[in-house]
């Protein structure tokens, strides 16, 4: 069996098991996605038309090349939608872990199954001239993702809701899912300028599109919608991206482009000490004077979620980054990897420092269902408020914190590179 | 003026030498020789390379300094046979190196010197061990510390006059002892430093198995491996600073 199909069965099963004990957990959970049947048998009216109002869209992977693609719209249409969309303000508000999911559970997914070359009548890639499509379905859903706020439409279903909650490593959970027989806007929506130009321009690689959204003050959150319903980069390459890979992707290139902008920045002083706490998240940060240099460590309690093998107690994976960045894709930490890279970046851009930066990350019993990568984000962007704690060297932070941490220093120095020891440079000598 | 007949084994050795730190590389034309340095851009690896006039069939030059794309260098140079003869001829009107190798043309453009990295110092060093190994026995230690970790570990031991190696993984351990007798020489002084294999594995490619490779080591100093290729007539030296621990 390739490795591949390996890792992606183990994924499934995992997944199964977390939704049971999401389910045995939180009852409250359960119970509220009872409620949200009766509201939506109360929200559709006549033959099944769901009139609401969509803040995001979510595109599925499995199956791809055909997967399916769905707006997301509160059951509840009195709720103001925009609350619904995953984003920063979700940590300013101080969601915890069940208000996330009671927001996105009560969010129906109204779904098609479609190819992700669906975005250009041309039929895929290379096809060479071909033209954006903006009808059906899949037009509708490309509406939603590059609007600026929540778009009126109605969506017509196909029997009944599933009434179940799907969980993700780095996406947002989702909840009821319907199959939508058509779509239709019932506004017209307005697209921000920005967003038309990246939009408009089918020669601009994506990469280069993505970090210009971003320098013109767009957050991650609204550059993967746009990424994922493929309404940026070059027009051979415009296909639908699923959600999970989107984020990941975007949280890689906007963290490059930061990145690039230090690379001749200058270190900071001394050793630097953060944290923060978030939905049963730990964060220590560690900074050090020094060129760039990351890495995430993560130590998962036993009874967290995603914790393979819980009899061996915590469970330990990592990846780093040095000067010049990775060439692989992370094998371990995944998508929470870029986006605690993410969250370093954005904060050493404020000094336009530049630093080796080690966070370590521990997932305790309370993380009990998995939210997606945003928590690691904004849990990271945000434990750089007040004053660090500061030390003569590296060494002497880690032992610091020896104590409130779950492994010893021993363990972490056999996963962590940086721990191990800090790349010096040929002119330090 | 450069004119010069090169064997293609030869050309190869010392664009592999130079390739596996730095994209591009100036080459100084010196009329006893090529002379080639280039540090990555981290800065924490460092190639010093002198390739002797000797070393040619033919070598002419008055000198100059010229800018290479070294992948697309080797792209070409990979295009002749081992023991086939590579023609390199520098138009200084155009910029462009002009190669042939049996009867095939090839017009390289080349890139201004002064739009490459600056070349660096060569840091002078006092390090306390030297250590003279067979280029077999750091492939094997890089390839086994390679199956565990990241990083590896250089010593010396000098009360039991022995080289080590070591590297730690996450569950899994290597370790490799050579004394005076595995060795070709040994000049004992304690010295323990730890590199990122990263960077080994790329030098160590370029490192012949059968090449004495003459390794300089510290207490948390950069490590410098000195070897030579085509028959004596070229010389390389590696530097490369460490992972430092007790920071």
């Amino acid at each position: 069996m390739q490795l591949d199909e390996f890792i992606e069965g183990f994924e499934e099963d995992e997944a199964a098991q977390r939704r049971r004990l999401a389910a045995e957990k939180s009852y409250a959970i359960t119970d509220h996605l009872e409620d949200v049947e009766q509201q939506f048998e109360a929200a559709v009216q006549g033959d099944s038309l769901f009139g609401s109002t969509a803040p995001e869209i979510f595109v599925g992977r499995s199956g791809y090349p055909n997967v399916s693609t769905g707006l997301l719209s509160p059951v509840d249409t009195d709720a103001a939608a925009a609350g619904f969309a995953t984003s920063g303000d979700w940590y300013q508000e101080g969601l915890g872990i069940e208000d996330v999911l009671q927001r996105r559970t009560g969010m129906v997914n109204s779904t098609q199954t479609t190819s992700v070359d669906s975005v250009s009548a041309g039929g895929g890639r290379g096809g060479g001239g071909v033209h954006d499509v903006w009808n059906g379905f899949v037009g509708v859903q490309r509406e939603v993702a590059i609007a600026d706020h929540p778009v009126d439409v109605e969506v017509g279903l196909d029997g009944t809701p599933e009434m179940d909650v799907s969980f993700d490593d780095v996406g947002t959970p989702t909840g009821p899912r319907a199959h939508a027989t058509d779509a239709d806007l019932a506004e017209n929506p307005h697209v921000p300028r920005p967003v038309e130009k990246t939009l408009s321009d089918d020669d601009w690689r994506a990469e280069g599109a993505m970090a210009y959204l971003y320098r013109r003050g767009f957050d991650v959150y609204d550059i993967n919608t746009i990424l994922s319903a493929g309404a940026l980069g070059q027009a051979s390459e415009r296909s639908l991206v699923p959600t999970r890979w989107s984020i990941t992707a975007v949280d890689d290139t906007v963290g490059q482009y930061v990145r690039g902008t230090l690379r001749n920045a200058d270190t900071i002083d001394k050793p630097e000490l953060w944290y923060n706490e978030y939905m049963g998240n730990r964060y220590w940060v560690v900074l050090a004077p020094g060129r760039w240099e990351f890495e995430l460590v993560e130590m998962k309690a036993p009874q967290s979620v995603w914790n393979p093998r819980p009899e061996t107690g915590y469970y330990m994976s990592s990846a780093h980054e040095g000067y010049e960045g990775r060439t692989a894709y992370v094998e371990e930490t995944a998508g929470a990897y870029y986006a605690a890279r993410l969250g370093i970046l954005e904060h050493l851009q404020e000094r336009d420092k530049q630093a080796k930066c080690l966070v370590l990350r521990e997932i305790t019993d309370d993380y009990w269902a998995p939210v997606g990568v945003w928590q690691v984000r904004e849990g990271v962007r945000n434990a750089f408020d007040g004053e660090p704690g500061t030390a003569q060297s590296f060494r002497e932070t880690l032992t610091a914190i020896a104590d409130q941490l779950p492994v010893t220093l021993g363990q972490l120095r056999r996963k962590s590179e940086l721990v191990a020891g800090l790349q010096s440079q040929l002119s330090d000598f | 003026m450069f004119n010069a007949i090169v064997s293609a084994d030869t050309l190869q050795a010392t664009l592999d030498s130079v390739s596996v730190l730095v994209d591009e590389c100036k080459i100084h034309l010196e009329e006893d020789g090529l002379e080639i340095r280039a540090v990555d851009p981290a800065n924490v690896g460092m190639v010093d390379l002198r390739l002797d006039a000797a070393a040619f069939e033919s070598y002419e030059t008055d000198g100059g300094l010229i800018g290479v794309n070294l992948s697309r260098l080797e792209d070409i140079a990979g295009m002749a046979d081992a023991g086939q003869l590579v023609h390199l001829d520098l138009d200084e009107e155009t910029r462009k190196l002009h190669i042939s190798i049996d009867g095939l043309e090839y017009t390289l453009a080349l890139i201004d010197p002064d739009s490459i990295r600056q070349e660096p110092d060569l840091p002078d060093l006092d390090l306390s061990a030297n250590i003279v190994i067979e280029g077999k026995d750091i492939d094997r230690s890089v390839t086994a510390a390679d199956m565990v970790s990241d990083h590896i570990a250089l010593g010396v031991d000098a009360t039991e006059e022995l080289f080590y190696v070591d590297a730690e993984g996450d569950t899994d351990d290597v370790h490799l002892e050579l004394t005076r007798d595995d060795l070709i020489d040994l000049t004992p002084g304690d010295a323990h430093s730890l590199f990122s294999l990263d960077y080994l594995k790329n030098m160590n490619k370029a490192i012949p198995k059968d090449a004495e490779v003459e390794m300089e080591l510290g207490e948390e100093f950069p490590v410098k491996m000195h070897f030579s290729f085509a028959e004596g007539q070229g010389r390389v030296t590696y530097m490369l600073a460490p992972r430092i621990q007790s920071e």
